[in-house]
């Protein structure tokens, strides 16, 4: 009876480990297998220019083009100003302040991604509208924009605690030597904590790629690469707005589906990589960020 | 540029930084709550909505999204436990282990919207249940997986081998050691990373919108297989008739309660984190 418990909790433990093992490989091969058939009826001409579902052209570059874009300018100014606040509560703000910051910085991170899709309509798009003087605040821009707020709480929590995980005994003996705060922080404590700060961006990186609900509602969703290239004011298309707002129209199973999943396939490739990277650059384990 | 010059460029700098990052959360706070409290009364918590989420009130919102949780966290549980505990006692080869890492650490990192697709093809369509308010708690609970079981794991894993020792020697085999003496000791580390994963859950709407929900007209579900509303949904659908001032105050109000929501998990987790350190500690 004992040796038979014993060997169901076994069965029990070995089975539960088995299905969360196995359902990285099953969302992989479901994607893989259902955009089979948009690789090979429509093969290369996937990274065209033109989505036209009427005219069976499905090029997804504009899409991409988007995504890049937008995750560029969120990096551009979230980095930054994360990385400089970080620097102030790790070595400036005394230490018993600091479960003050974290806690805000939780409540920021917890906020869920729909509201800020919704602060996104009813004050960025309208600022940038009033400010640049244009027809619609639907832009690049104003996508940019939230995700660089939606990612700053990552990015500050991450770098913090890169700066916090150095020993005290390397600002001391830098202190020591007569070095200003700023010397200090640039030649001493940046070098020691790159790596980290390598993984958190990688990792703010990863989740601006994969940001959906805020960015479908501020972007505008066009289906076009921006003209001149650098005019971030003109409405754009990620690859995640595209798939949400088209998804569910779609009929299932046809090309212009199978083309839908093989762009959520490149991204679940990317930040999978992304992932991985910066989870083997952030030194502290067992730890999740989010 | 002398060197006290660039100190005190230096700082100018990081004061600027934490200004603007200051001004963004207490902006972000501030039209949250000014917003949405004059949206919220006894009527809006308790009433229906009405003209497609336009009027009337969020009760089987609310309903819909505390049911998906609920479920998602019923399905994560056991799979959670079952993978900490293996990961924790019966886990000894390293390779397997940074195997095993790295699969937790890419299902945390699979973006929302990939579960959505996931299981609109494979639960929808392949295995035809419908857009069904299950399914929305079975993805839900795959997104939260990682937070648990991880939690879980460090809770139990940093028990001290004497216990395990001690209770063998007594002549407790494996498994009642586990269920006897790790678990009582551990069990918190799974109802933080159960609270931390829903706090999480309930704000999302990617994964769900197209296979759990309905915007409208929605009441209590009467099957697995039923649509239900829920908050990030409803608000989704309010944001998009943005220019109805009813809507969007209703839209408003939706969203303190859903940020409400995502506090009062969240420091419960707190909670009882602190509280078993206190107690380990003491």
């Amino acid at each position: 009876m004992l040796g038979s418990t014993n060997n169901i909790g076994k069965y029990y433990v070995y089975g539960s480990t088995l299905i969360s093992a196995f359902i990285v490989f099953l969302i992989f091969s479901i994607l893989l297998v259902n955009s089979w058939e948009a690789v090979t009826t429509i093969g290369l001409d996937l990274f065209n220019l033109n989505w036209n579902p009427a005219t069976r052209e499905f090029g997804i570059w504009s899409m991409l083009f988007g995504t890049l874009v937008v995750t560029f300018i969120a990096l551009l100014i979230a980095v930054p100003l994360g990385v400089a606040t970080a620097i102030f509560t790790s070595e400036i703000l005394p230490s018993t302040y600091r479960i003050v910051v974290k806690s805000l910085l939780e409540l920021l991170a917890g906020i869920p991604s729909i509201i800020f899709g919704l602060i996104g309509i009813a004050f960025f798009s309208i600022w940038i509208q009033n400010i640049f003087d244009l027809q619609s605040g639907r832009t690049i821009l104003t996508a940019g924009i939230l995700l660089s707020i939606m990612i700053l709480p990552t990015i500050i929590t991450l770098t913090d605690d890169a700066f916090n995980n150095i020993p005290s005994k390397y600002r001391e003996t830098a202190k020591g030597l007569g070095l200003y705060k700023y010397e200090i922080i640039k030649e001493v404590l940046l070098p020691i904590a790159k790596p980290d700060l390598k993984g958190a961006i990688l990792l703010a990186f990863g989740r601006a790629l994969g940001e959906t609900m805020a960015v479908m509602l501020v972007i505008g969703s066009i289906d076009k690469i921006p003209d001149p290239i650098y005019n971030w004011l003109s409405p754009g298309q990620t690859i995640t707005s595209k798939l949400g707002r088209e998804i569910a129209e779609t009929s299932f199973g046809s090309v212009h589906f199978s083309a839908m999943i093989f762009m959520g396939l490149l991204l679940f490739i990317i930040v999978l990589i992304l992932t991985i990277i910066s989870q083997n650059s952030l030194k502290s384990n067992g730890r999740l960020y989010e | 540029m002398n060197r006290n010059m660039k100190n005190r460029l230096f700082y100018i700098s990081i004061g600027l930084a934490v200004t603007i990052c200051s001004l963004i959360l207490l902006f972000l706070f501030g039209i949250i709550i000014w917003n949405g409290l004059p949206a919220i009364s006894l009527d809006f918590l308790t009433n229906s909505s009405t003209n497609f989420g336009a009027d009337g009130g969020i009760v089987y919102q609310i309903f819909g999204s505390i049911l998906l949780i609920l479920f998602a966290a019923l399905i994560c549980l056991p799979i959670a436990l079952g993978t900490a505990i293996y990961k924790s006692e019966y886990l000894k080869n390293e390779i397997l282990h940074k195997i095993l890492n790295t699969l937790i650490y890419s299902l945390n990192g699979i973006p929302s919207i990939i579960f959505g697709i996931f299981g609109l093809i494979f639960f929808v369509n392949l295995l035809n249940m419908g857009i069904s308010w299950i399914v929305g708690s079975i993805i839900l609970s795959i997104m939260i997986l990682p937070t648990v079981t991880l939690s879980t794991y460090q809770a139990i894993n940093s028990i001290p081998t004497v216990y395990r020792e001690s209770s063998s020697a007594l002549g407790l085999n494996k498994w009642q050691v586990i269920v006897q003496v790790l678990l009582p000791q551990g069990f918190h580390g799974a109802v933080t990373g159960l609270l931390i994963g829903i706090a999480r859950a309930i704000g999302e709407t990617a994964p769900i919108m197209f296979i759990a929900t309905a915007f409208s007209g929605v009441e209590l579900p009467s099957s697995f297989l039923e649509p239900v509303s829920t908050l990030p949904t409803h608000i989704l659908a309010l944001a998009q008739q943005a220019t109805n001032p009813v809507a969007l105050q209703n839209a408003w109000g939706a969203s303190l309660v859903l940020v409400m929501l995502v506090i009062i998990f969240s420091i419960s987790a707190l909670f009882i984190r602190l509280r078993h350190q206190s107690i380990s500690k003491s």
